[in-house]
């Protein structure tokens, strides 16, 4: 499962860090966003997407979003899961006591 | 006084290494390594604000060079040692700027260097890097801690700046060696195209 995201140590983008550790195969990713168009640099120890917002992807599973947009990191979560096949994200705490 | 080509990085530490040889009188240009995509805007963002900071105080123009490094980073991330990307990222970074100081004139390069702040700022990994360049190279705030440096940052008006909010760089490997020695770092530049990637870097550099 994915930590909810958090700002990342410097707060311009958000992270995403699995726990269990969720390592990425990444010649298998890449082809994957290449499959459905999505352009990719290839660093060999981590992948750069261009998704609704560029996300950097490592090898043990970080995921980086670029941007300080807390919902435009989450759309992109959303679409890199489903692309990649990842964990889900935890659920956000609840606001208050159930009613009923 | 002399003509020198400083590093800048965005960071709290190369404005004030900036601002001391500006204070000295010496004629500085500046060298920003563009680390995209491996980070954001926001380090060429800070510099370009530097700059306009520091050229108001000294009457300065201050050229700025802005050299594309991401390629760089990608071929030595797919060809090299990643313990050793510090030290290997500082070997480019200062070899293109000594191409600049040749440009412009200059006789020295600088850096906001402090010893021991980071893998790369080891005594070590410091002799590693810089032998691949011929220039002196002059580091200001080698001796000062970094409250000194912080504390004089917040005077000249740079911390604010410096302190923005902005992605890390990336390309720092996880496990950066805090050690090397220069037998080492030859071999792994054996696996790639110095003169090539160098020589490309320069050859897209923008003045801004």
């Amino acid at each position: 499962m994915y930590r909810r995201l958090r700002l990342c140590s410097n707060r311009g983008g958000y992270e995403a860090i699995a726990e269990p550790a969720h390592p990425i195969d990444l010649v298998g990713a890449k082809a994957r966003f290449e499959a459905v168009g999505i352009p990719v640099i290839d660093a060999r120890v981590m992948l750069i997407a261009h998704l609704d917002s560029e996300v950097t992807i490592s090898r043990a599973g970080r995921l980086l979003f670029k941007t300080q947009d807390p919902r435009l990191a989450e759309r992109t979560f959303e679409r890199l899961r489903s692309i990649l096949e990842l964990p889900a994200m935890e659920d956000a705490p609840s606001a208050g006591p159930a009613s009923g | 006084m002399a003509r020198g080509v400083m590093l800048m990085s965005g960071g709290i530490d190369s404005p004030v290494a900036l601002h001391y040889l500006l204070r000295q009188g010496h004629e500085m240009v500046a060298v920003h390594m563009d680390n995209r995509p491996f980070t954001d805007d926001s380090p060429l963002a800070k510099v370009v604000d530097h700059l306009a900071m520091l050229r108001d105080r000294y009457h300065q123009p201050i050229p700025l060079y802005l050299l594309p490094h991401g390629p760089t980073q990608i071929t030595l991330m797919r060809s090299t040692d990643r313990h050793f990307g510090c030290v290997l990222c500082r070997r480019f970074m200062w070899r293109s700027a000594e191409r600049i100081a040749v440009r412009e004139g200059a006789t020295f390069l600088a850096t906001g260097e402090a010893l021991g702040q980071v893998a790369s700022q080891t005594l070590s990994n410091m002799r590693s890097a810089t032998a691949s360049v011929q220039l002196p190279i002059v580091r200001p705030l080698i001796g000062f801690d970094k409250q000194e440096i912080e504390r004089v940052a917040k005077s000249i008006g740079t911390y604010a700046i410096s302190t923005r909010p902005g992605v890390c760089c990336q390309a720092v490997p996880d496990k950066p060696a805090t050690r090397s020695n220069l037998v080492q770092i030859l071999k792994e530049e054996e696996r790639v195209d110095v003169d090539t990637m160098i020589d490309d870097c320069v050859r897209k550099a923008v003045i801004l």
